[in-house]
């Protein structure tokens, strides 16, 4: 059976590391993050959002330490693209199945493609948002909003929601789905969360995880 | 723009709450049901009970402490368990701890009825406990004693209001704790003024037979009165700053509680002596306060009516407590594929694990036919085994990943466990050993319910076997903010 919540590992507690489990967090995951530098290592267990492993994450005897027979994604999100892709191959070695996402550090997408599930290069949203506040007549979206998540989210067939109209369903308040299935229209009352669609829905951090149980299962 | 959400989220819970949350299913419980029952195995000695018993349940509250610290998951122990064992380790620890709530659901609503009945009866709505006579249903054709359809009734309620709102009990879980123990306050400070209490006598100690032997199997029935601190880890998430302050409550909520009950058991006895206190059973504190509190007040009329207001107010609060504590339990293994999945979904209107309520509504309900002593000893019983797999964990995470950050670390490391399980071992046999002797029906009910656990894990990897081989993929890809990397 499927499970509902993921078990996710992220390598490096840094910015990338940190915000990225943050995020998680707020949706109901179960999220480990493997950090070296001890005082970040507090400040990360301080936030409570993640259970905290101290080590070097390229040593096998420190990243077995999270249960990776358990883990269902590792991202290993550090700097040094050496230090991720060493996380990501001891993690396919020794967990089994498990999704791996590794933080590159130049711009070629291919380098890696081989040998870990997907790689991301976050300095490219990091310069959008640059470019946003440079030049804020044309923004992209992601640096618009606060705190507030815009999600575009696929409804599955298990979910609380699935089949059913607007008025029917109580979202928490901090919530509000903004468009219909096709993304052309405003939702309003009468719409119907279908199957297999998305929507995309605005959400406060606190209630995150609520809607994503709601709309996910 | 389309529906606005209009249900309102969680409230943040300070120290002073997540303690309050602690206390508040401990002093509901225990005290106010389980005193007469422990003065009727254990004579005064019962006092002795409830010290030891804060004793053996500080190691626990260790090793609580250190896990709720380090795994910020509000399930509980079950959460903690499930973050080192295996699956079928951790099933087996969120099978008996969901089981041991809802028993003690229906232990709280046992104790809730006698008390009910004794307020009706204070204010002469009603003839003495005893003598009111059964109720007719008609519809079924059977006569039902009162206190049992009492104790229905306030499960089917509660239950009910839980399943349609998620109203946030933390602020005003506070409120009624404050509430419970001023009661016992003032319940103790009459006492001890009262007549009664200077003449009080403890001699003979230990009752005559069975002699100091007798707390233990006591010890094991009233160890459900310490169970508070699971129920603190369950809401972790919406506490403040929860890395200091969880350890914390914890620590305070026991010290508190054990406080609380001596006291509270002290002038028990010291007014009303054991046997008296053991007559009355379920209804014991609120005997004892009506033989010595002032009559005559404006309003309220009896003082002692305050009393069982009190015993009334804490026995329910104490049911919503776990009433939400059995359906968390039972969210989490459902969403961690230990129980269907339809356990571990959000009502679409509600945003409440409707069906997890439900079906630990459905649990309890059934139940409350039990005999008030038998839900106090099964209820422990489980509350027992799984503070023993909790120790353990504790122990199999410093092993297993020595290099976890832990924010709060217990003192002298390996002792608390250690000394944990066996104490709690030690006090499950003697449970045991009372329930072969004394409980038969309670013992036969808690194995049936462990082999129905053995049947509902099979089933379950049956239906996960299949299940996986329809579908597999079906990640959280699909859940991404509108940017591209």
């Amino acid at each position: 059976m499927k499970k509902q919540d993921l078990r996710i590992v992220i390598v490096g507690g840094g910015r990338v590391g940190l915000r990225t489990a943050r995020t998680l967090d707020n949706r109901g995951h179960t999220v480990t993050v493997i950090e070296e530098d001890p005082i970040r290592s507090d400040e990360i267990a301080d936030e409570y959002i993640a259970t905290v492993i101290e080590g070097d994450a390229t040593k096998p005897s420190i990243l077995k330490q999270v249960g990776l027979e358990k883990t269902d994604v590792l991202a290993a999100l550090t700097a040094d693209s050496g230090t991720n892709l060493a996380a990501c191959l001891t993690a396919e070695r020794y967990g089994s199945p498990i999704r791996t996402v590794m933080r590159r550090t130049d711009e070629d997408s291919k380098e890696y493609e081989d040998l870990v599930d997907q790689t991301i290069f976050p300095e490219r949203a990091g310069a959008r948002a640059a470019v946003n506040a440079v030049d804020p007549g044309t923004r992209a979206l992601e640096d618009m909003i606060g705190n507030l998540e815009i999600l575009v989210i696929e409804v599955t067939e298990d979910a609380p929601v699935a089949g059913r109209s607007l008025t029917d369903i109580g979202l928490p308040t901090g919530s509000l789905v903004v468009s219909n299935a096709d993304g052309d229209r405003i939702a309003e009352a009468g719409t119907e969360l279908e199957v297999g669609r998305s929507y995309v829905v605005a959400t406060e951090p606190d209630v995150e995880d609520e809607i994503v149980r709601l709309f996910r299962g | 723009m389309s529906e606005a959400g209009d249900r309102q989220p969680e409230a943040e819970l300070g120290l002073l709450d997540a303690t309050m949350i602690g206390m508040g299913a401990m002093i509901g419980a225990g005290i106010f049901v389980l005193t007469g029952l422990a003065a009727e195995i254990a004579g005064p000695a019962a006092i002795l009970v409830f010290a030891l018993n804060g004793v053996v349940t500080a190691f626990t509250g260790l090793s609580y402490a250190e896990l709720a610290a380090s795994i910020p998951k509000s399930g509980g122990g079950y959460a903690f368990v499930r973050e080192i064992f295996d699956d079928l380790a951790s099933f087996i620890m969120g099978w008996m701890l969901w089981f041991a709530y809802m028993i003690a659901g229906a232990l709280y609503a046992l104790g809730f009825a006698p008390n009910f009945l004794e307020l009706l009866h204070v204010y002469g709505v009603v003839g003495p406990p005893d003598e009111v006579s059964a109720v007719a249903l008609p519809a079924v054709g059977v006569d039902v004693p009162p206190a049992f359809l009492l104790a229905f009734v306030a499960v089917f309620l509660l239950a009910a209001l839980n399943a349609v709102s998620t109203a946030a009990a933390g602020s005003a879980e506070t409120i009624f704790t404050i509430i419970k123990v001023s009661i016992l306050v003032i319940f103790v400070a009459f006492g001890v003024a009262s007549p009664m209490f200077s003449g009080a006598e403890f001699q003979p100690l230990f009752p005559e037979g069975s002699g100091a032997t007798a707390i233990l199997p006591a010890m094991g029935l009233t160890f459900i009165a310490f169970e508070g601190y699971d129920l603190i880890t369950t809401v972790t998430e919406e506490v403040e700053n929860p890395r200091e302050n969880i350890p914390k409550a914890i620590f305070i909520s026991l010290a508190a509680t054990v406080v609380v009950y001596l006291a509270v058991v002290a002038v028990a006895i010291g007014t009303l002596g054991a046997e008296g206190l053991a007559d009355a059973g379920e209804a014991g504190i609120a005997a004892a306060a009506t033989s010595f509190m002032p009559t005559g007040l404006p309003i309220i009329q009896n003082g002692g009516a305050l009393i069982v207001f009190g015993a009334v107010f804490s026995t329910l609060t104490a049911l919503n407590a776990v009433v939400i504590a059995s359906s968390r339990v039972a969210f989490s293994m459902g969403r961690e594929g230990q129980l269907v999945p339809s356990f571990g979904q959000l009502h679409h209107q509600y945003g409440t694990p409707f069906i997890a309520i439900v079906a630990s509504a459905v649990v309890m309900l059934g139940s409350v036919a039990l005999p008030t002593q038998s839900a106090g000893n099964m209820s422990s019983l489980f509350f027992l085994l799984s503070f023993v797999i909790v120790n353990v964990a504790v122990i199999r995470l410093r092993r297993e990943r020595p290099n976890m950050n832990r924010p709060y670390k217990m003192p002298l490391y390996p002792a608390p466990p250690i000394l944990g399980a066996a104490l709690n071992l030690v006090l499950t046999g003697v449970l045991v050993e009372y329930l072969i002797r004394t409980d038969p029906l309670a013992l036969g009910l808690s194995i049936g319910w462990i082999l129905l656990g053995g049947v509902a894990y099979v089933a379950l990897n049956r239906y996960r076997a299949r299940t996986d081989t329809e579908g597999e993929t079906d990640t959280d890809s699909d859940v991404s903010p509108v940017t591209d990397d």
